[in-house]
């Protein structure tokens, strides 16, 4: 893969990353803000709600207190006895001004049947007024019937109501004996002032920012807020929001059902920032969350897909540059990518194979059709040169066969016969004429013999003109080629010589005509498989090794073919390479080791023979150029860190290899 | 078996290499030297040894082409004319036409009686392959080149002797 193609593939995955990131941070503020905000603000107006309750609450409190009070003076031997008349020193005795600061009130008076105030006192802050002038009593018995008569034992009347220095809690019970039975001889009616001091109270108490409003014109309530409230009566509430806390508003009626109070509770928007934080941690928390999974997630797809990939891409490249097919990724993963590497690299052998075969079947295949061709033309200008021979030697036959000398002998004879004379001549001279027929036909057949005979010099001399055409030279494995050579031994061969190939044989690659590298390397296990039969032994080894050498400035590899067989002489040794030379007896060579030197020459190789002597087995070491799968794999890997002008150069340096070994061929 | 016409037989010859044709006509006499030789065989008979003279040379009319197709159309005019081929040679190989093969699957679907014998330098086409495409197998026959063809001439005159 291009450097850009590998940055598009991780930029692909970067920029989807982040896409999907921001999607997940918009997403998760959109939930957060339609779902846990509104929870956190509808939570605050319920609480705030809830203060305006507990303040109200409160005040019902403060009322119920005061009913008991007043319950607890109301049905009293004593009071009653005062509200007939018959115990003045009630009012000293109990009803002193401490006595109604413990109490809680601030206004008490005691009516008698009739409605009369018997007796009545106002304090202010503690200190004794005037309650004329604050005309509280006025207000209170302007509504005797709502607040001073009671026809009920048990009756009370509870409530607040409005007066000129305020709203007032007040209870009013009937004057009763103690145990509660009649008759009414009067009224008891206890006060409360919901001042500022009580209002501190109530907010100490309720631990709420409490204040309330009365509705007049003097209220500092928006009009159309008070208006909002009253509309909405008793047991509504109304709320006013800014960004630092919640008024909630509630409606408190008097005694007759007016409109008389509102409750504010004051709420501070704790919970709605409370509620923004918990939106803010959690977004940030997804946030940190998206980056570090996306970080991670990156990191991890680099990993496991596009380095993979990477290495994938440049493997084929290097395949694609080199045309090297002998390559492999050699990829442990078990994944799926894993599998795509041990696939395609299952694909480039196969690949290799069938360019080999294909190889192989085109060289056979050509030698076949150039072999049937050469038959056909040379056995078709055998012909007539045979049959002309043929002709020849039937006419001279007959020549020879003539018995003209005979026939000349009787012409000599005196007593011949006239008749058997003439027909001696006639055949002496049919004779000679045929001897002279003969004679042309025999130049017409040896003209024709010789134009056959270069006929087929001119087949062969064709055939010559293809000898010269370079084979193709590639980078082989060393192992697959000396297994494969390694099949001339016949395979039933139960002789007990054994094959034994060096497991080093797996590192070394060698640059050279496949088939010719076979052949050669058949040739020679063959001789020495062949040299073991011989020598009579009943067993023996052929050992195929291999190793760097390091003898010139080229990259070689050396292989040696040692076999325990019959070996050679010193005197045999200078004739082991020449042309005719072979050391079986009374056996019809192979190819010979003479062509395996030309070969191996033609290749860019050499090959030389060493052994300690007769019958002390022999050495056969071939050179050829080439490079170890460790150096193939640093040149994938070198590769990969390369530009493309790197690569090729390379191929520039693979293409004038296979160029001058080429060349050096055909010159051979 | 097909008649020869008087003591001759007929033969048709296939052969892309005018030089082998030649060859086959002075294998198979067709000229002047044969006659010739012929008689001074009798003439000698006659005078040294009249017991030993040998029996007649077989006589051939030869018909030569050099193209497979040209093969198959003079084989279907010597049928037409009730003039058939006692034996047909083939090369196999007869470029650039039709191969000896297929002229000869032709021909016996022209005429099953006749010999036809298969003559080549090479054959890339088995026997066997021979026999499945032009049957029957006693009937058909095959020599490699390069062969003598005086003694082709001899097993030729045998094939119609035995037919």
């Amino acid at each position: 893969m291009s450097p850009k193609a590998s940055l598009s593939l991780q930029q692909k995955v970067s920029v989807t990353l982040l896409a999907v990131m921001a999607a997940l941070a918009l997403l998760s503020y959109l939930v957060l803000n339609a779902t846990v905000a509104p929870a956190f603000a509808e939570l605050e107006l319920a609480a705030a709600e809830k203060n305006v309750v507990r303040a109200h609450r409160a005040i019902q409190n403060e009322l119920e207190n005061l009913g008991a009070t007043v319950g607890d003076w109301a049905p009293w031997d004593d009071a009653h006895k005062y509200a007939l008349g018959e115990n003045p020193r009630f009012i000293k005795s109990n009803l002193d001004i401490p006595t109604m600061i413990n109490l809680g009130v601030d206004l008490l008076i005691i009516y008698d049947a009739r409605g009369e105030a018997l007796w009545s006192q106002l304090l202010l802050d503690g200190k004794l007024a005037n309650h004329e002038k604050l005309a509280v009593l006025q207000l209170i018995e302007s509504k005797p019937q709502e607040l001073i008569y009671h026809t009920d034992l048990q009756g009370s009347k509870e409530g607040l109501l409005r007066t000129a220095v305020g709203p007032m809690l007040l209870s009013s019970r009937p004057i009763i004996t103690s145990d509660k039975t009649g008759p009414i001889v009067g009224t008891i009616i206890m006060c409360r002032f919901l001042n500022a001091t009580r209002q501190a109270a109530l907010r100490e108490r309720t631990e709420v920012s409490l204040t309330w409003h009365l509705i007049d014109s003097e209220s500092l309530l928006d009009e159309s807020l008070m208006e909002d409230i009253v509309a909405g009566g008793a047991g509504s509430f109304t709320y006013a929001v800014d960004d630092e806390e919640i008024r909630a508003y509630g409606l408190l009626t008097d005694l007759f059902g007016e409109p008389l109070l509102i409750l504010q509770a004051d709420t501070p928007r704790q919970i709605s920032a409370l509620g923004g934080r918990t939106v803010n941690g959690a977004l940030l928390f997804l946030s940190a969350a998206g980056i570090v999974i996306a970080i991670v997630t990156w990191l991890l797809l680099r990993r496991i897909i596009v380095l993979p990939l990477e290495r994938l891409a440049n493997h084929i490249t290097g395949i694609r540059t080199s045309g090297d097919l002998s390559l492999r990724l050699n990829e442990k993963r078990v994944d799926e990518i894993g599998a795509l590497a041990c696939e395609f690299d299952k694909m480039t052998l196969q690949v290799h194979d069938a360019r080999r075969q294909l190889l192989d079947q085109s060289f056979k295949a050509g030698k076949a059709d150039t072999a049937a061709e050469v038959l056909h033309n040379i056995r078709n200008a055998m012909t007539p040169l045979i049959n002309g021979i043929d002709r020849l030697s039937k006419t001279f036959r007959i020549a020879g066969d003539l018995r003209v000398q005979q026939a000349i002998e009787e012409l000599y004879d005196q007593e011949c016969p006239q008749g058997r004379r003439d027909k001696l001549l006639q055949y002496v001279r049919s004779a000679f004429s045929h001897v002279e027929q003969a004679s042309d036909r025999a130049v017409q057949d040896l003209q024709v013999a010789s134009r056959q005979a270069r006929q087929v010099e001119a087949i062969l001399s064709d055939q010559e003109r293809h000898a010269n055409v370079a084979p193709v030279i590639e980078s082989l494995e060393l192992q697959s080629m000396i297994e494969e050579a390694a099949l001339v031994i016949p395979d039933k061969d139960t002789s007990g010589i054994e094959l034994s190939l060096h497991p080093e044989l797996a590192r070394f690659s060698v640059v050279a005509h496949r088939v010719g590298l076979v052949q050669v390397l058949g040739n020679l296990i063959l001789n020495a498989w062949e040299s073991i039969k011989r020598s009579q032994s009943e067993s023996g080894s052929i050992r195929v090794t291999a190793r760097i050498d390091d003898s010139g400035e080229r990259s070689l590899v050396r292989v040696t073919i040692a076999d325990s067989g019959c070996g050679f002489t010193d005197e045999l040794h200078p004739k082991i390479f020449q042309r005719g030379f072979s050391s079986k007896r009374g056996h019809l060579s192979g190819l010979g080791l003479h062509w395996c030197a030309n070969a191996l020459a033609s290749m860019g190789g050499r090959i030389s023979a060493e052994s300690a002597g007769a019958d002390r087995g022999a050495e056969f070491h071939v050179v050829l150029p080439g490079s170890t799968t460790e150096a193939a794999s640093a040149r994938r890997r070198k590769q990969q860190g390369r530009d493309r002008e790197v690569g090729k150069d390379r191929e520039i340096v693979v293409a004038e290899m296979a160029g001058r070994m080429q060349r050096e061929y055909a010159q051979r | 078996m097909n008649t020869h016409s008087g003591n001759r037989i007929r033969v048709l010859i296939a052969d892309d290499d005018e030089h082998i044709l030649q060859c086959y006509r002075m294998a198979f006499g067709e000229n002047d030297a044969t006659d010739f030789v012929g008689s001074l065989g009798s003439l000698e008979a006659e005078l040294f040894d009249q017991d030993a003279e040998s029996p007649a040379a077989p006589k051939f009319e030869i018909v030569a082409c050099n193209q497979g197709g040209d093969a198959i159309a003079l084989a279907a005019r010597a049928a037409t004319e009730g003039r058939p081929f006692d034996v047909v040679i083939l090369d196999v190989r007869m470029p650039p036409g039709i191969d000896g093969v297929e002229a000869g699957s032709e021909i016996r679907k022209l005429d099953p009686e006749v010999e036809i014998v298969f003559v080549t330098g090479f054959s890339d086409v088995p026997i066997s392959e021979l026999a499945r495409r032009v049957p029957p197998p006693v009937k058909l026959h095959y020599f490699n080149k390069p062969l003598s063809f005086m003694e082709l001439a001899e097993s030729v005159a045998g094939m119609v002797r035995a037919g």
